[in-house]
């Protein structure tokens, strides 16, 4: 387990060398001209632009950058001279002009705020997606599944903007429920309440959508796993119903639930953009997309290599997790 | 060197702009007379931007931000009248005593600083303060976006790559300061600050009014990261600013009234709140939940209904909470000349397309705007004259006419004929739902009403005009936007048309007509007389458009809306924003 | 009276097409250290009779009727109609079952040793200890070797004839006093199929419970029971002493189905003959006998083939012990 466990971690991490060379070759193949670009929106002076590309070193080759990039991962890297000096330790993704800030910052800045929302979400759709999906599963064909049939319809077809949006205009807007957030995001340990009320409507806006698809995920799984012969095992031992289902049928119905569960939290952890653009989280899909929208090299090299290593450990943790709970990969592994 | 329109950007930024004279066609203002008086209380605005595009006096650009920071946190040698209408556009002095002093054929302008001006820190505000906040506009690596009027008009050589010799505070090798010492120079007492130009600006003192020329204490630079944490020398002063949340302003206990007469300063607090959801901003304010609040942004097209009646007026419980005026801006569609030498295929474009289908989309004249017959915006006043030999204009387009154009063409100008009605013309325009909207009419009703193929290349936003600005990469038609810098349409005609300029789409340098445009406008830069320098210009916007080197769109509108609590509130036309500086709250 | 003595048992299903009669009027005894044999191709209810008798039908899905009256230790009991939790508390303790597919029937995320222990705890009041106690003897009685360091293991690190041998002790760990062995070989290789049924045969001399062995194929009764009951669509059609049924056949389908079985004294090459055509829809029956349109012997029966397609032959007494449900004369075959 240990040496598949090391074996894994490298090859990871030799993936993610690959990912953040790659995004500079796609940035250096695509036409758009990041020298151009630091020295304004709307600069069209060749003499600054040349100034400009000479002063950040775009004018070297694509690989000397690239070493630059990877030096100042690991020995952190100074921007600018004389008062304009900006020193960003390591490990330094770079300095955005757009934001002002060393990307490292600024990527720890967006990850708390997306961290909250998706762990918030995913636990408020675990239980309702689990729950649900149960309920409708044990009681098949009846009021309570139809219900959740619909459930799962809405949830599915809505999407996730409109139902931020809705929640965001009618409770707080129009019926006051909630009060407007006073800021736009409030750390956990700086004021838990006002946190929980900045996050509580973009996890609901969240969590229905990918309830629904949990809802319909579970409901089958329990249903199918209820008609395995070990189930039936299980009733012929004596067992009652309850432990049937929940020793028996739910932890071999929700084991693929770990790494659906997995791959949608690394997902999320990458931004999730609508959710965020609607609330007004400063979290990292709102960074990445700015990031796009404004050509922000840095940054986009940076959330790109964060994505990927999001997902890339999510599934090395989701292997792992399953190794747990399902023996016959312990041994496979 | 230029203001572009910026139209729907993410950041929601409008642009902004100067105009000099009171217009019949100013839309509708509502009075700010009826201030029940009294300061005090939170003025809220709400915008779905993540971020102001800049806070750093150098950098800010944009009429509405040179407009909020303006009112609030810079001060500036001189400034705008803070008032309705045509008063607006007189400059009046600001951290200075007077609006300067010219000698030098207006090539030395002087300016003095007033007593008892200070920094947020209680530190006073001296010359030196202006020359380094000026200087750092040459920093163009770093204090980007600003407007580069300071590299253009100021006494300094240029270096063979074209760039100045001078390059900001911020480098050391190979930078020659001891050029830009000597083009701003410090008196003995560094009060009075004197500028040393290039050529002759008669209307220097317009320029000082960008914020470019605010001053900067060297001692709190920090380069690019200033733009987080700008020095007030206004009334308020930043507790808080955080993109993509908030910013907080406060009262700069160091400022004073007695030294400022232009700022009110009526809120005690000011809070900026960033990234509200388009619908939930203008939600907020039509459900008046916020009655203190201003939307920083143009409302969407979808709520327009609800606050104005169709003729783009306020309903009646909407009189003084909202505004529908002309904005700065002129669209228009450039013709790259050099590519489609014929005046008569130029034209056709004109007479054929759809006007009112195109201004439908953009929300009708009741919010859209009317149609341009010119670069030159009535609003301007002096400089505008209407322009005749357009009347055969059909807003849903002139067949008869288009064709009739289209035959003289055939024999005028055969290859460019072949061209457009063969293959077709290129026309470049940003990558956006209303453009590619925009794009079907185009291409139909030229077709149909001139037999000219339309062939759109969609280019992505952000990258729009660094395309279309390239000669290399410019297609035959481009869509733009344009309003002046200030007051005087020497910040349009000979910017969207000299060679060298810096808008110059229509790249009319090789055209017959251009020799005699050249002579002309460049002689009237120098124009001392007012009122023949505007007359001219509107001449010339004749010119421009008898030989249709740009197609006019329209002369656009924006509209305004905030809570009901605010009261105050006026176009301020030179900024082409409302008076933030005049906003208050009722308690 | 038998230890167990099922009559006129009657299972039907509602579907959408009309009404399945799974099992159509069963009637049969089993003696206390008897093991009975019910043989019948897939659909012809052998499965469903004791799924019926465990109480594992689903009572919203079915209609049950007749009766199935046990004498065992727990007094008289009608297992028919009997309520869910006392059933409950029988099943796994008086009547055990082994299931076909030993992989599919054991649950794969648990220990073997966990899954014994669980159908001893779910009945018993004692320590875990006992329980452990009593799972290792019982594997031992099955003859796994090692049985207390094989407690941990999981099932799919045993072999297929293991597996089986693990159901099986898990389904005696309670001493039941019926064990219903639902084809407990099929899955298996042929002579590990020997090995189960040898084993069988012993633990019931040992225990005294009574066994029904449910299969499908007669070639495994032949050692392993003491009387055979022939099924099919839904309804006994033959029953005899296990010695008498082979020597004897009295149905076509029984003799079908004896002529299916691989016989060393056949020699090889010679093809196994299969019973032609398809077993019917339980849906729609014939009035008459339901094996008439595959019967290769109609046209002998006093009446021909009329005689058999309108009128349903009784289960009548040939020999004494020997029943069978045919038109034809004792020794027409």
């Amino acid at each position: 387990m240990i040496n598949y466990l090391a074996r894994r971690i490298a090859i990871s991490i030799a993936i993610l060398f690959a990912v953040s060379f790659a995004v500079y070759l796609i940035f250096a193949i695509l036409p758009f001209d990041p020298a151009a670009l630091t020295c304004g929106k709307s600069c069209n002076d060749p003499g600054i632009i040349e100034a400009n590309r000479k002063r950040l070193g775009y004018d070297l080759p694509i690989w000397t950058q690239y070493v630059v990039f990877l030096k100042g991962l690991f020995l952190g890297r100074t921007f600018g001279e004389g008062a304009a000096t900006i020193f960003c330790p390591a490990p330094s993704f770079g300095y955005s002009f757009q934001e002002h800030a060393c990307v490292t910052n600024s990527i720890l800045e967006a990850l708390p705020v997306t961290l909250s929302l998706a762990i918030g979400a995913l636990v408020l759709w675990l239980i309702l997606g689990v729950g649900l999906g149960i309920v409708a599963a044990r009681y098949r064909g009846r009021a309570a599944d139809t219900g959740s049939t619909i459930f799962v319809l809405i949830g599915t077809s809505l999407p996730t903007f409109l139902t931020g949006l809705l929640l965001l205009v009618f409770v707080v807007v129009k019926w006051r429920i909630l009060p407007y957030p006073s800021g736009n995001y409030t750390p956990l340990f700086e004021n838990p309440l006002e946190w929980l009320n900045t996050m509580i409507l973009p996890w609901i806006t969240l969590a229905f959508a990918y309830a629904a698809l949990y809802t319909r995920f579970v409901r089958n799984a329990v249903i199918e796993t209820l008609s395995e012969d070990f189930i039936r095992t299980a009733r012929a031992k004596g067992l009652s119903e309850k432990v049937v289902l929940r020793k028996h049928t739910l932890r071999a119905a929700l084991a693929p639930l770990t790494t659906m569960a997995g791959l949608d939290f690394a997902g999320l952890l990458g931004g999730a953009i609508l959710t965020e653009a609607v609330f007004n989280l400063p979290g990292l899909g709102r960074l990445s997309l700015g990031a796009v929208v404004d050509f922000d090299l840095p940054i986009i090299v940076a959330t790109t290599i964060l994505a990927a290593t999001i997902v890339i450990f999510m599934n090395l943790l989701v292997d792992v997790l399953y190794a747990f709970i399902d023996p016959r990969v312990r041994v496979a592994a | 060197m230029f203001k572009i329109k910026a139209g729907s950007s993410r950041r929601g930024r409008r642009a902004f702009s100067g105009v000099v004279a009171l217009s019949l066609l100013t839309g509708v203002l509502v009075s700010c007379s009826s201030s029940s008086g009294g300061a005090g209380g939170t003025l809220t605005f709400l915008t779905n931007a993540e971020s102001w595009t800049h806070a750093d006096p150098n950098r800010n650009y944009t009429g509405q931000h040179i407009a909020w920071f303006g009112s609030f946190m810079h001060r500036t040698l001189t400034a705008y009248a803070r008032a309705e209408g045509a008063a607006g556009s007189e400059v009046v002095p600001d951290l200075a005593t007077d609006t300067g002093r010219s000698s030098n054929g207006n090539k030395t302008w002087e300016f003095t600083l007033r007593d008892g001006v200070k920094f947020e820190d209680g530190s006073d505000i001296t010359c030196e303060d202006v020359k380094y906040g000026v200087s750092r506009t040459f920093a163009t690596d770093v204090i980007t976006d600003g407007p580069t009027y300071a590299i253009s008009m100021l006494d300094i050589p240029s270096a063979a790559d074209g760039s100045s010799v001078y390059k900001g505070p911020y480098k050391a090798d190979g930078n020659d300061t001891a050029a830009y010492d000597k083009a701003v120079t410090c008196s003995e007492d560094n009060k009075t600050i004197t500028f040393n130009l290039k050529r002759a600006v008669g209307d220097f003192n317009y320029t000082v009014t960008y914020l470019s020329f605010s001053p900067v204490p060297k001692a709190k630079d920090t380069g690019d990261q200033y733009d987080l944490a700008p020095v007030s020398s206004g009334p308020y002063k930043i507790e808080k600013y955080k993109a993509k949340d908030e910013m907080v302003l406060v009262r700069n206990e160091s400022w004073s009234k007695d030294s400022d007469p232009i700022r009110n300063a009526y809120p005690d607090k000011i809070v900026v709140r960033f990234g509200v959801a388009e619908e939930v901003r203008d939600q907020l304010i039509l459900n008046d939940s916020e009655p203190a609040a201003f939307s920083l942004d143009a409302v969407l097209p979808t709520n327009l209904a609800t606050v104005f009646n169709e003729d783009g007026t306020p309903k009646e419980e909407w009189q003084g909470r909202a505004l529908n005026v002309y904005d700065p801006y002129v669209t228009y569609t450039a013709v790259n000349v050099g590519k489609v030498p014929c005046v008569q295929i130029r034209k056709a474009l004109y007479y054929a397309r759809d006007f009112a289908a195109l201004l439908q989309l953009g929300g009708g004249p009741a919010f859209g705007g009317d149609p341009a017959d010119g670069v030159i915006k009535p609003l301007m006043g002096l400089d505008y004259k209407p322009v005749t030999g357009l009347e055969d204009f059909k807003p849903e387009g002139n067949p008869e006419k288009a064709q009739a154009l289209m035959a003289e063409a055939k024999t005028a100008c055969p290859d460019v004929y072949a061209k457009a009605t063969g293959p077709g013309l290129t026309f470049d325009v940003g990558d956006t739902d209303t453009n590619k909207k925009s794009a079907t009419i185009w291409i139909d009703s030229v077709k149909k009403n001139a037999g000219i193929n339309l062939k759109f290349n969609f280019i992505e936003p952000g990258q729009y005009y660094a395309v279309v600005l390239d000669p290399t990469k410019q297609g035959d038609l481009s869509r733009a936007g344009w309003g002046p810098d200030w007051a005087n349409a020497s910040t349009v005609i000979p910017e969207l048309f000299l060679e060298g300029a810096g808008f110059p789409l229509s790249r009319v340098g090789k055209d017959p007509a251009y020799a005699e445009f050249k002579q002309r406008a460049e002689a009237n830069l120098f124009e001392p007389d007012r009122a023949k320098q505007g007359a001219e210009w509107a001449a010339l916007n004749q010119y421009v458009m008898d030989q249709m080197w740009v197609i006019p769109g329209v002369f656009s509108k924006t509209q305004e809306i905030w809570g009901s609590k605010l009261e105050g509130i006026f176009f301020w036309e030179p900024q082409g924003a409302p008076s933030f500086g005049d906003i208050k709250v009722k308690s | 009276m038998s230890f167990l003595e099922v009559s006129d048992l009657r299972v039907e299903f509602p579907t959408s097409d009309g009404l399945v009669k799974a099992v159509d009027g069963v009637t049969f005894t089993v003696e206390r250290g008897e093991t009975l044999a019910i043989v019948g191709e897939s659909g012809s209810g052998k499965t469903v009779t004791n799924l019926a008798l465990m109480g594992l039908l689903s009572k919203r899905g079915s209609r049950i009727s007749g009766s199935a009256i046990m004498k065992g230790d727990a007094g008289n009991l009608e297992l028919i109609d009997l309520a869910d939790e006392q059933m409950r508390k029988i099943r796994g303790k008086n009547i055990a079952m082994i299931f076909q597919d030993p992989m599919s029937s054991l649950h794969p995320y648990y220990t073997i040793g966990d899954q014994i222990i669980e159908a001893h705890q779910v009945h018993n009041e004692v320590d875990i200890e006992v329980s452990t106690a009593r799972a290792i003897e019982l594997l031992e009685m099955v003859g796994i070797p090692d049985a207390a360091n094989r407690l941990k293991a999981f099932p799919h690190q045993f072999s297929g004839g293991m597996r089986q041998r693990v159901m099986i002790a898990m389904a005696l760990v309670n001493s039941p006093e019926l064990l219903i062995a639902d084809e407990p070989t099929t899955a298996l290789d042929v002579t590990v199929q020997a090995q189960i049924l040898k084993l069988l045969r012993e633990l019931q001399s040992e225990l005294k419970m009574a066994i029904i062995l449910i299969t499908h194929d007669l070639g495994v009764v032949a050692g392993a029971a003491d009387r055979v009951n022939v099924m099919y669509a839904g309804k006994i059609v033959e029953s005899a002493p296990v010695g008498e049924l082979y020597a004897n056949p009295l149905m076509p389908y029984t003799h079908g189905l004896l002529a299916s079985i691989p016989r060393m004294d056949r020699g090889h090459g010679k093809r196994l003959s299969a019973i032609a055509g398809q077993p019917p829809s339980l849906i729609a029956l014939p009035a008459g006998c339901a094996f008439a349109p595959r019967c290769n012997f109609t046209e002998r029966v006093g009446g021909g083939p009329d005689r058999c397609k309108s009128t349903m032959p009784a289960l009548t007494e040939h020999t004494p012990g020997h029943f069978a449900r045919c038109h034809l004369e004792g020794a027409a075959l």
